[in-house]
């Protein structure tokens, strides 16, 4: 099976308000897929959409062959998917390792790869011990990626992992990202255009609650006006910060 | 021990507290002479171990679900009267609970009928009225399974057994096997009715997640095992209990209450709180609700009267243990202890407190539970979404919180009155804790509970050695509670928001 994740026209409801009205995404496996917009548009809600944790009232999630729509959100993510959320939500009053302890589910997870986030994100290594809250931003950002690799998924969602970092770090996340790439299957959500299109090979625009265009990268670099249309706010250089 | 050296060097506010508090307990002990001044101490800590009990489980809750348990200091009334029963004379909590196990079986099949019954076809209008319907057919059922069921005459062996003292005369079942079997069969046709009402019928834009069928099934059957072993060993369990030796009934009835308590919280967790989690304010009123009636219904099994749980032999031979090493040999009532006469039971209680306190404290600092309880207390979406069952973990707290708070009721039992009232001064006292160590921390309810017990104690003394009003030893705890706010409006240990 090509495709890994296809949601299908989802509907998503937050108190009153229907924030998703008809998403519709196919991430192919082993590649890197980005969801595009404006802010508000709904795509931090279609991540946790996906994972149950805002289930949609309408439409199917299909992950790994499955329909997981109305599954609770732990059954969801014991699938396989691994969530860095938006605003590097690391537990502060964990420690570093407790933050990495806690997401294994099974016992010997975080032994079996800490060598391989170790690589990844050498300064976690020096921090093993800290308690959360004395990380940097960065560092905890890189945390909150570290998190997600513990267990074994096979898809990760990431959400603006860019978001306030300095330009040397979002190079570092950049690469990071880049080498996940090769063992796993990511669907991102990034609002600094440059770095979604140069990891990206297929993108998704997220508008007002639609997904209302799709295609792969190359084709979107080359088509200005669209860029422009839909995305003028989020092309900014990397590192800048609106 | 070294986070606390330097959490106190990062918060001058604390050390302020803790040092100005030091002062004052110095101050003490050389104005008060040291036999005074460790028994005041002493009082202080067993009062500030109850207060522990009851508001270490408020403030897990509310760190991890947001849930202000007004209910808490039910749990430790019901602890009271539970422990009481249990020691004194079983056989009313032998007599209902498989009553109880089989209409919890009953409400159980919710789960397990949802997915059917959610696909009715019911009008609008049939919505609205099915509920009461229903209702009244499942109250209907129930008054009928307990036709002729004397629960009020049941529930008052226990003092009848306190006021003859031949408890084994007052130990025999209303009824016999032939007679009661039909009642829980009938409660759990009772039970599955009202379970219609919370599979709400019609409604099919409810989430049904999938995997909650076969969990349902696996409970029922586990609760109709229960009520089955409950129902055969209901006539000769009391006798067995009662012929015990006390100390071993004692430590019984210590491990049954708790375990009763933590069933308690489990259903009122998953039948009361749980489909409220989107609506926080319902659930802080559904447990003020719940604190009234099970006052209420404390008032009407064993009336406004106030009882006292008889000392197990341990604590009650007359005279006075020479050391804490002969009172193990004698079960003295009373122990010297640094050069004071202070009752043995009373140390029993700070054991026990202290006990409690460091069992909770290696299972939040080291355990996997404990790491997804901090973890759950600054971020539950998140710890949901890295596969944790978070509904789970959260009925766990409220079944440690309820547990640990029946657990100091029946502790308390031995020397404080068992009246329906006796909770509400403690959750009172359990919430200054609470908001002096700051809300959600768990080391913050250890520390209050501490600063109240001594504050207690100490404004016992003054008044009673000033020959002031007793009014002077409540006010102090409120004073040490607007004083610390003053300092540090999150608590001593709670988190700035």
């Amino acid at each position: 099976m090509e495709n890994i994740l296809e949601v299908e026209d989802i509907h998503t409801f937050i108190g009153q308000f229907h924030i998703l009205e008809g998403v519709s995404i196919t991430v192919q496996r082993d590649s890197i897929t980005v969801l595009l917009g404006r802010n508000g548009a709904g795509k931090t809600t279609t991540l946790k959409s996906i994972l149950g944790l805002t289930p949609p009232r309408q439409g199917k999630v299909i992950f790994d062959g499955q329909e997981i729509n109305g599954r609770h959100s732990y059954d969801i993510a014991n699938l396989g998917i691994g969530y860095v959320p938006e605003h590097r939500a690391i537990f502060r009053n964990l420690s570093v390792a407790e933050n990495l302890r806690i997401a294994e589910r099974k016992k010997g997870d975080l032994e079996r790869k800490s060598e391989f986030i170790f690589q990844l994100f050498p300064d976690l290594k020096r921090l093993f011990k800290l308690p959360g809250n004395h990380l940097s931003g960065g560092q905890q950002q890189m945390l909150a990626v570290a998190r997600a690799l513990v267990a074994d998924n096979k898809l990760l969602l990431i959400d603006e992992p860019s978001e306030g970092l300095a330009p040397v770090l979002i190079e570092q996340m950049m690469e990071a990202i880049r080498q996940l790439s090769a063992t796993t299957t990511i669907l991102l959500v990034e609002q600094n255009f440059i770095m979604a299109s140069q990891l990206a090979k297929n993108y998704y625009i997220i508008d007002d609650g639609k997904t209302i265009h799709s295609g792969s990268m190359t084709g979107l670099l080359q088509d200005e006006t669209l860029i422009h249309r839909y995305l003028g706010t989020a092309v900014i250089a990397p590192g800048e910060k609106k | 021990m070294i986070k606390l050296a330097t959490y106190l060097t990062k918060n001058r506010a604390a050390l302020f507290v803790v040092g100005l508090l030091l002062v004052v307990f110095l101050a003490g002990y050389f104005l008060m002479g040291q036999a005074s001044f460790v028994r005041t101490t002493l009082s202080g800590l067993t009062i500030g171990s109850l207060y522990f009990m009851v508001a270490a489980g408020l403030t897990l809750i509310f760190g991890m679900m947001d849930v202000l348990n007004f209910a808490q200091g039910t749990m430790f009334m019901l602890g009271a009267y539970l422990g009481w029963q249990f020691y004194t004379n079983p056989t009313f909590l032998f007599g209902i609970a498989p009553l109880v196990s089989a209409a919890a079986c009953g409400l159980t099949t919710a789960a397990v009928i949802r997915p059917i019954v959610m696909h009715w076809k019911v009008s609008e209008q049939w919505q609205k009225r099915l509920p009461y319907i229903l209702y009244a057919a499942a109250a209907l059922i129930g008054v009928l399974a307990l036709l002729g069921f004397d629960v009020l005459a049941l529930s008052k062996t226990a003092m009848v057994a306190t006021t003859t003292a031949d408890p084994l005369a007052e130990a025999k079942p209303q009824e016999l096997l032939s007679t009661f079997w039909w009642r829980p069969v009938l409660l759990i046709l009772a039970g599955m009715v009202a379970a219609v009402v919370y599979a709400r019928p019609g409604d099919f834009t409810q989430t049904v997640h999938r995997g909650d069928e076969k969990r349902g099934w696996i409970i029922a059957v586990i609760l109709l095992a229960l009520t089955v072993i409950l129902t055969l060993v209901r006539e000769a369990a009391p006798v067995t209990v009662l012929l015990m030796d006390g100390n071993w009934r004692f430590f019984l009835a210590l491990i049954a209450t708790t375990l009763i308590g933590a069933g308690l919280g489990a259903v009122v967790e998953i039948s009361l709180l749980r489909p409220l989690y989107i609506r926080p304010l319902y659930q802080v009123l559904v447990t003020l609700g719940l604190a009234y009636v099970l006052r209420e219904l404390a008032m009407l099994l064993w009336n406004p009267v106030a009882y006292q749980m008889v000392r197990p032999p341990m604590f009650a031979q007359p005279g006075e243990a020479d050391t804490l090493w002969a009172w193990f040999a004698t079960g003295n009532s009373t122990v010297n202890i640094f050069g004071v006469t202070f009752p043995s039971y009373r140390l029993f209680i700070i054991f026990l407190g202290v006990l409690m306190l460091v069992i909770l404290s290696l299972t939040i600092g080291y355990s996997r539970l404990g790491m997804i309880i901090r973890a759950g207390v600054q971020d539950r979406e998140m710890v949901e979404a890295l596969g944790i069952n978070v509904r789970r973990v959260f009925t766990i707290v409220f079944m440690i919180g309820a547990g640990l708070a029946a657990l100091g009721g029946i502790g308390a039992a031995p020397f404080i009155p068992v009246e329906p009232g006796m909770g509400d001064v403690f959750l009172l006292q359990a919430f200054i804790v609470v908001v002096i160590g700051g809300m959600g921390s768990f080391s913050g309810a250890a520390i209050g509970a501490l600063l109240i017990g001594l504050a207690r104690a100490f404004g016992d003394y003054l008044a009673l050695s000033f020959n002031l009003t007793p009014a002077i030893a409540e006010a102090s705890t409120v004073i040490i509670m607007a004083f610390v706010l003053l300092v540090r409006p999150a608590g001593l240990f709670g988190r700035k928001e």
